[in-house]
């Protein structure tokens, strides 16, 4: 299992926050991917938009409602087209699953494009310990790689990286001169990675989807390493989590339409491949083995929770994360395990251990800016609260302290709200004891605790110069003084 | 090979469990898995049709949607275009090596003899039982600078070309050259990915082999892994041609 530092979240959300050059890689979130998506639904219309989506809904509500029936039609047909489909409970299985096959072909050098179930398995790791020399080929994920560090984002791994620092890791890893030029850094991937994907033995494949019907993997890339790792080398090894069956191929349509266009905001990627078993004998080239690993590793968990179950319809598109206030501002480590973001506040703390992620479920919000961007409409939003009740049951002595606080303000303001006079008289004194503090319309600190803790890394807005209430009571003058 | 994992069995019984259902519970079938082969087939002719009546609107929304993508469209072509067009793409890349599939759409258009006039080494990567034989035309593969291949279908919709797994064609001259020729016949332009696959399926229901590959490409390989700034060409090819034959 990759490690799980979602302990630390608070801590690391800070020195995120702190950190210059992760900013400036995290500016370009909203404005990046989510305005090209915006772009794309608005290209296609929001009414087809929604049609798409409660279509794609519809199919994963009724695939999960019957996981265990489309999972034994996949395995037959994945059979029947000459593959083999092996059930991993956890990591530990999944692992032990690829090290027989490793061990029983010999395997030197394995090719991988992006797969975030092998990062949750920590695979890269049992198999360097097996003696393979493993590449990641995503441009993405080979950054990542060569940096010794994990994804921040689902789709676009090396996100919290800036140009320069690819620059450098390029420098320091590969020994070449520093060439901050995005294209040329691209083309450096290339040349190198070009000879190991024709020398692998293995090629190690994630899954956007499976095919029931057909028994068929999908994969949806850009950069065409996906093509290679699946075509050149002679075994192939599709690993992924037992969400990701779908029916028909019918239903692949709707996805196609959804899944790019949240994703990055484009039409189509430059290739979706579906692969059905290996080569066959009068094929020209192509594995000559097809093993599909199908993985639970905490996912049952999900499953058998009706609250949490829709959890299981994520596509992993990243558009929760392009929007979500928190992640633009503390990006995905921060999270502290593979899945960041509003969905991996979810998946996390399942996939993982609840009581050490108890921070995820409290990381947002709850603006519900993710729920209106997922192309499946999961409710992310309710699910975080219900993790936040389990969390804060009477038996969990999680955030005690703050139970109390809350309570005392909670009956201030009740008191406050019953009797308007108190309150006039308050605020009449809080818009004159702010003058001193304020500075450009806000106030952006003040030494007196609580609000020193609030105004540490936020501004406090200014107290405005007119009352709700006054202002109310001075249209009301204005529209008798015009009516009369 | 055995299953290495779990039984099937042991682990489809524990997801019932977390359904909280039986084995054997009958599961309600949506539309599209209870479809007969026969109602397929209808469902094909009709589209068949309708697909026909509209080839030149087919055509038009294709090479939009294409270019689009980042495909450079050539339309329409002839056989002596299809030549010209080679031309000036073997002179744009001072590459003259060349590789093809061994696709149906070459015996109808045969190229061969007229790039060889034009100074061109064209190898034809056809299937081979011979392991020696494999790993050379692999290696003509990796050598050359272009890669032809037919198309099985283009879609309109997407902007993208269809290349359906089968013998003689091989999946890596599309992929591994940097400068991917397709040649689309209009007749094989569909509207829509629902086309595509009511045809796969189809086919697939009438009992014959899905194949190991099926292959969507659209434009040229891209990457915006390094501050979401696209580059084209990472992997696979940087140019695309589309050529829309007459």
């Amino acid at each position: 299992m990759a490690e799980i530092k979602t302990k630390n979240f608070l801590a690391s959300s800070q020195m995120a926050i702190k950190d210059p050059q992760l900013r400036q890689a995290l500016e370009k979130v909203g404005t990046g991917f989510d305005g090209a998506r915006r772009e794309a639904i608005e290209e296609i219309s929001e009414a087809k938009w929604e049609e798409w989506r409660l279509k794609a809904r519809e199919i994963k509500e009724h695939t999960i409602e019957n996981l265990d029936y489309y999972l034994d039609m996949l395995y037959t047909n994945v059979t029947k087209a000459g593959g083999h489909v092996h059930f991993a409970r956890d990591d530990n299985e999944a692992n032990a699953i690829v090290s027989k096959l490793v061990e029983a072909n010999n395997i030197q050098i394995a090719t991988k494009s992006k797969s975030m179930v092998s990062e949750e398995l920590g695979l890269n790791g049992v198999l360097e310990s097996l003696g393979v020399d493993v590449y990641e080929t995503d441009l993405g994920e080979y950054i990542i790689q060569l940096a010794g560090e994990t994804p921040s984002h689902l789709v676009a791994p090396a996100l919290h990286k800036t140009k320069g620092q690819v620059a450098s890791l390029f420098q320091d890893k590969l020994g070449i001169p520093y060439n901050e030029d995005i294209e040329a850094m691209a083309k450096t991937a290339r040349e190198i990675l070009r000879d190991k994907f024709l020398n692998a033995d293995l090629g190690i494949s994630g899954a956007n989807f499976l095919v029931a019907e057909t028994g068929s993997l999908v994969i949806i890339t850009n950069e065409g390493n996906g093509r290679l790792c699946t075509s050149a080398p002679r075994i192939h090894i599709g690993i992924t989590g037992m969400e990701k069956v779908i029916p028909s191929l019918e239903d692949l349509a709707t996805f196609l339409r959804l899944l790019p266009r949240s994703a990055t905001g484009q039409r189509l990627t430059s290739y979706v491949s579906i692969v059905t078993g290996p080569r066959r004998v009068t094929d020209e080239d192509g594995p000559e083995q097809f093993h599909l690993i199908i993985v639970d590793n905490g996912r049952s968990k999900m499953l058998a929770d009706p609250k949490l179950r829709e959890a299981l319809y994520c596509i992993r598109c990243g558009a929760c994360l392009n929007i979500c206030p928190v992640y633009q501002k503390v990006g995905g480590h921060a999270y502290g395990w593979v899945y960041p973001g509003p969905i991996g506040s979810i998946v996390t703390p399942n996939l993982t251990v609840l009581q050490n992620a108890k921070d995820l479920p409290f990381a947002s919000s709850l603006c519900g800016a993710c729920r209106e961007a997922c192309p499946i409409k999961i409710n992310i939003p309710r699910m975080l609260l219900n993790l936040r009740e389990e969390l804060v049951q009477p038996n969990s002595n999680a955030n005690s302290t703050s139970k109390f606080s809350e309570d005392i303000a909670a009956k201030s303001y009740t008191k406050l709200m019953k009797h308007p006079g108190i309150l006039k008289l308050g605020t009449m004194i809080l818009t004159g004891l702010q003058k001193p503090f304020l500075k450009g319309g806000v106030i952006s600190s003040v030494p007196i605790p609580p609000l020193s803790i609030w105004t540490r890394s936020r501004d406090l807005p200014k107290l405005p110069d007119k009352t709700f209430h006054q202002i109310w009571k001075d249209s009301l003058k204005d529209n008798q003084d015009n009516n009369g | 090979m055995k299953n290495l994992g779990t039984p099937k069995d042991i682990f489809l019984e524990s997801i019932r469990d977390c359904l909280g259902k039986n084995e054997g519970q009958p599961v309600i079938q949506r539309g599209n898995l209870s479809q007969s082969t026969w109602e397929l087939q209808q469902l094909s002719e009709d589209l068949r049709l309708s697909l026909n009546k509209d080839i030149d609107g087919l055509t038009t929304k294709l090479s939009a949607t294409a270019e689009a993508r980042g495909w450079n469209v050539h339309h329409p072509v002839n056989m002596e275009g299809i030549l010209d067009v080679i031309s000036e793409i073997t002179k744009k890349w001072g590459s003259t090596d060349i590789t093809r599939t061994d696709q149906e759409v070459f015996y109808e258009y045969s190229i061969d003899s007229g790039l060889s006039n034009l100074g061109c080494k064209i190898t034809t990567i056809a299937r081979t039982d011979l392991q020696e034989d494999r790993i050379r035309l692999r290696e003509d593969i990796i050598s050359s600078g272009i890669g032809i291949t037919g198309a099985d279908y283009a879609v309109a919709e997407t902007g993208s070309v269809v290349i359906l797994p089968r013998k003689g064609l091989s999946r890596l001259v599309s992929v591994v050259p940097p400068v991917h020729i397709a040649l689309v016949r209009k007749q094989d332009i569909l509207r829509s990915l629902d086309d595509v696959f009511l045809l796969r399926r189809l086919d697939y229901h009438l009992g014959n082999d899905m194949g190991s590959y099926l292959n969507f490409i659209t434009g040229p390989s891209r990457t915006a892994d390094i501050e979401q700034t696209i580059v084209i060409g990472v992997h696979g090819p940087k140019e695309v041609h589309m050529l829309l034959l007459d």
